[in-house]
């Protein structure tokens, strides 16, 4: 674990920092760190998938991440296919449920997580732009770019319908600009702030009027009529300058590289640390240099020595997504269809619990994404967090739309306003204990597979699968006692499993990725 | 005031957390003195994000600059919610119209602060840590949580919602606490006899014990667990026990859904009943950023926020608690004088706010800002919003207004209290 004795960032060697870790006596290549990197990476991993892992070693490790499974590319077409399908009815939480099935079964879970990253970055919300087919088309266009040149992706966002409808830019026209663009590409997309002044952006939104969605709605088009072609000073560059133009000169500013690589260490690699400009410079540099390749910059990160040190381990809390989609890759075992053990997962009630935790995909709270870090926990979402783990755990969530929490929502509007029903109460006194769940949703399984006899040997497996890496003494002293209580056996033991692991998925550390 | 050791033994009775001696209760012990009688008052903060059009929300309809910079967006003499013979209401707002006419609503005006910054998420940092310097990572309302008086083992501060909690409310001791206005307020444990749900309960609580030696973002979570696990079953409890006061609210456009704001003054409102002992509340409305065809948005806003106070007023009157409560609003900035192309407006500067309940002498507070004389197209500020805040916490919450803001500010004359 890491200690609270680490040297501040400032006093290490960057240079040092970013180099690619080779694993030595003193840091092995283990299950911690394979779990390290499954977590960042993608969405966490079972068992099995671990252990492949520990085998292939960190780099292949990371290969076989940047470019998913074999049959991913065959499979990304159908995806698609079915993403527009849903798209077509209009149904935002079906839209939902076919991205949460995605990034749990693409074959290239890496690429699903970088476009969480820009679903985030470039965070559009359905509650204004009220269109599924837009707001799948953009999931589209981050996923096709997730891992490309930064250049182009930002000029395609820029012509982007629903980012259009999202930040009015159909309003922004010749002699009455719509400054929200503007604004916005620079604050939040590329540049952060205090690195332009009010006067850009009046200036780039006199450069970006006449981008406009075309007659249908769906697609960009060019207004000449309606576009301002005077000359305008942008960043101290002076020219008729258009919005390829407002694309260009950003990127030409050095902070463009700063801004991205900054936003991507606060995801892979730590929340609690503020690394300077100067720590952050080999990556930004190197971002430049190569013509700001994203997947160059991703695998320098993710095969850092820094990123497999303490200065990243458990120093991220986990979104409601790596939540849910974490202990539910650990908890679920995928049979052959033909297995008669063979269960589907059923994504809607995911798609609820990850929205009552705080994180309605497709609906950002606003153009700056969710704040994510320590304001995803407050009591509310913390008691969400709790009962989606009791419901994981006793096998509960796989039934008829099961849901517990607090379902109150209907499709935010903008302005916002929702309507729903009440949730159940659980009563008090004794009840009727839970069925046991069918094999493939049982946390008790691996116990079986394992062979684990003993109290300590039960703990020691489970805390290997949900938390590798493990937990402080007193805590896991606790867990075995626990499963010790009573003695159980048979059927009373594999239910005290499901409520240890219940437990485990609460744990504090659990909360962090 | 109790001693540390009765005020664990009351508060956290039955609970295993009472194992870790000194640890965990520490973050509610501080806040464990009961409020005097009489200084028992509550704040309700209602968050308007996006940027709050103030110019169309109090409206100068008398004044020809403002229909010339208006030209489709201003509203005439007849559709306004008058006030005097200057100044109206945006026509959403009906709802205040019983409240100004008690003499219960005040209006404050050219409220903001020097150097607007125009980024909406700077600005609203700015309103909510009180600092616009950008120093201070807590919130004032945060900050005045550790002066606030309540009963033993009270939540200070409540935030309702599941979105982020709001800077405004970080630094309350132990960590602020969130709920969703129709929650559960229950760890599930499943099946099984009382005694079994009982030990997982503790296992849960022991997994989560502070230790004093973990890193801070450990801790932290830690706290956060316990924090959960010690107050949703207090709700739970609370909420169940009381005969809750439900009605349906009825805005111009039909009824008011769960989550929306009506509905979740009306949980306010409950909470504030069942004598829940929390002396400030925190609820936000978003969608105010009308950058296009604004009219009918900012109208449905303005309406569900007038119609959600006065009926959090009308619930409250029973037993005589609206006395003891004022509600404040208050947005990131307001808007661009001159109206955009496409119907809506940009991001601006100075703006107006509402302060309002039974024990406030209402009125127009303050000039409503020139538009003769503007800041780079943006209505200038008259009244710094610190000094309404140090009005409100010295005056209404017995908080040291220096201590929380960090220096003195003068209070704003005209925003008074009735005499008692």
């Amino acid at each position: 674990m890491a200690l609270p004795s680490l040297l501040p960032l400032d006093k290490l060697d960057p240079a040092r920092e970013w180099q690619a870790w080779q694993p030595d006596a003193t840091r092995r290549w283990d299950r911690q760190w394979a779990g390290h990197l499954y977590r960042r990476a993608a969405f966490g991993a079972h068992l099995d998938e671990l252990r492949a892992a520990e085998k292939r070693g960190p780099q292949a490790t990371l290969d076989l991440l940047l470019q998913g499974q074999p049959e991913c590319d065959d499979l990304l077409p159908a995806l698609l296919t079915a993403g527009q399908l849903t798209a077509t009815a209009d149904e935002p939480d079906s839209l939902r449920g076919w991205w949460v099935y995605c990034m749990l079964h693409s074959g290239h879970p890496l690429r699903e997580k970088l476009t969480l990253f820009w679903h985030n970055h470039f965070a559009t919300s359905i509650a204004k732009v009220k269109s599924t087919r837009e707001m799948f088309n953009q999931n589209k266009l981050l996923r096709q770019l997730a891992l490309g040149k930064f250049g182009p992706f930002l000029l395609a966002i820029s012509r982007d319908a629903a980012m259009i409808h999202w930040l009015d830019s159909n309003g922004n026209i010749k002699g009455k600009p719509n400054e929200n663009y503007a604004r916005e590409i620079m604050e939040l997309f590329s540049l952060g702030l205090g690195h332009y002044t009010e006067k850009d952006i009046r200036e780039a939104a006199r450069a970006f009027t006449g981008w406009h969605t075309d007659s249908d709605g769906f697609g960009f088009e060019f207004a000449p009529r309606l576009h301002d072609d005077g000359v305008k000073t942008f960043l101290g560059q002076t020219g008729n300058w258009n919005g390829d133009d407002v694309v260009r000169i950003i990127l030409q500013q050095p902070a463009a590289a700063t801004f991205l690589v900054r936003k991507l260490y606060h995801f892979y690699v730590s929340e609690t640390q503020e690394p300077t400009d100067g720590f952050l410079e080999p990556l930004a540099d190197a971002f430049r240099k190569s013509d700001y390749d994203i997947t160059a910059l991703v695998r320098r990160i993710l095969s850092s020595r820094h990123f497999f040190s303490d200065y990243a381990f458990r120093q991220r809390i986990k979104s409601p997504v790596e939540f849910v989609l974490g202990a539910v890759r650990s908890v679920y075992r995928e049979y052959d269809a033909g297995d008669k053990r063979h269960q589907p997962l059923t994504q809607q009630n995911l798609v609820r619990y990850i929205d009552a935790m705080g994180q309605l995909l497709f609906a950002p709270p606003n153009v700056k994404g969710w704040r994510g870090a320590k304001a995803w926990l407050n009591t509310a979402t913390m008691l969400e967090r709790d009962n989606f783990a009791q419901a994981l755990a006793m096998g509960k969530l796989w039934g008829n739309n099961y849901f517990r929490g607090n379902m109150s929502r209907v499709e935010p509007t903008f302005p916002p306003a929702s309507t729903g029903a009440p949730a159940g109460q659980p009563k008090l006194g004794d009840q009727p204990e839970e069925p046991p769940p069918p094999t493939a949703f049982d946390p008790a399984r691996v116990i079986h597979e394992e062979k684990a006899g003993s109290a300590k040997d039960i703990v020691r497996v489970l805390l290997d699968v949900y938390l590798p890496g493990g937990v402080r003494p007193a805590a896991e002293e606790k867990l075995v006692a626990f499963v010790a209580a009573g003695n159980p056996k048979g059927a009373a033991l594999d239910r005290r499993i499901r409520e240890t692991v219940h437990a485990l998925l609460t744990m504090p550390e659990h909360q962090l990725a | 005031m109790f001693s540390r050791r009765q005020f664990l033994t009351r508060s956290l009775q039955g609970s295993s957390l009472l194992a870790f001696g000194s640890m965990v209760p520490e973050f509610i012990a501080n806040t464990a003195q009961a409020a005097e009688k009489g200084k028992d008052t509550i704040l309700v903060v209602i968050e308007m994000s996006g940027g709050n059009d103030g110019l169309n929300t109090v409206i100068p309809y008398g004044d020809d600059l403002y229909h010339k910079y208006r030209p489709t967006l201003g509203y005439q003499k007849d559709k306004v919610v008058r006030l005097n013979d200057h100044l109206g209401l945006n026509p959403g707002m009906n709802g205040f119209r019983q409240l100004w006419s008690q003499g219960q609503l005040a209006v404050v005006q050219g409220v903001g602060y020097p150097n607007p910054n125009r980024s909406h998420f700077e600005s609203m940092d700015i309103w909510q840590t009180a600092d616009p310097h950008g120093n201070l990572k807590t919130g004032w309302l945060g900050r005045s949580a550790n002066e606030l008086q309540g009963p033993s083992g009270f939540i200070p501060i409540l935030h309702i919602g599941s979105g982020r909690q709001p800077p405004a409310i970080q630094g309350t001791p132990g960590g602020a606490v969130s709920i969703n206005d129709r929650q559960n307020f229950q760890i599930d444990l499943g099946g099984g006899t009382v005694a079994q749900q009982k030990a997982r309960r503790k296992l849960l609580e022991e997994l989560s014990a502070p230790d004093g030696k973990s890193e801070e973002i450990l801790q932290f979570v830690r706290l956060r667990q316990l924090r959960t696990m010690t107050s949703v079953e207090r709700l739970h409890e609370l909420l169940s026990k009381q005969n809750l006061r439900q009605n349906t609210v009825y805005g111009p456009d039909g009824f008011y859904g769960p989550n929306s704001l009506p509905m979740q003054l009306q949980l306010v409102a409950n909470l504030i009943i069942s004598g829940f002992g929390t002396r400030i509340f925190y609820v936000s409305l978003n969608g105010f950023d009308t950058h296009m065809n604004q009219v009918e948005d900012h109208r449905k806003l303005l309406a569900q926020l007038a119609d959600g106070i006065s009926n959090l007023f009308n619930l409250l009157k029973n037993g005589g608690h609206d006395k003891r409560v004022l509600v404040m609003t208050f947005s990131e900035f307001g808007r661009r004088v001159q109206e955009n192309g496409s119907k809506g407006t940009d991001h601006g500067a100075a703006s107006c706010l509402f302060v309002t309940g039974p024990a406030l002498k209402g009125g127009i507070v303050g000039e409503h800002p020139s538009l003769k004389e503007l800041d780079s197209g943006d209505l200038k500020y008259a009244i710094d919003f610190r000094r309404v805040y140090a009005t409100l916490l010295d005056d209404w919450l017995h908080c040291d207004s220096k201590a929380v803001l960090g220096g003195k500010f003068e209070h704003v004359e005209g925003l008074k209290l009735k005499k008692a």
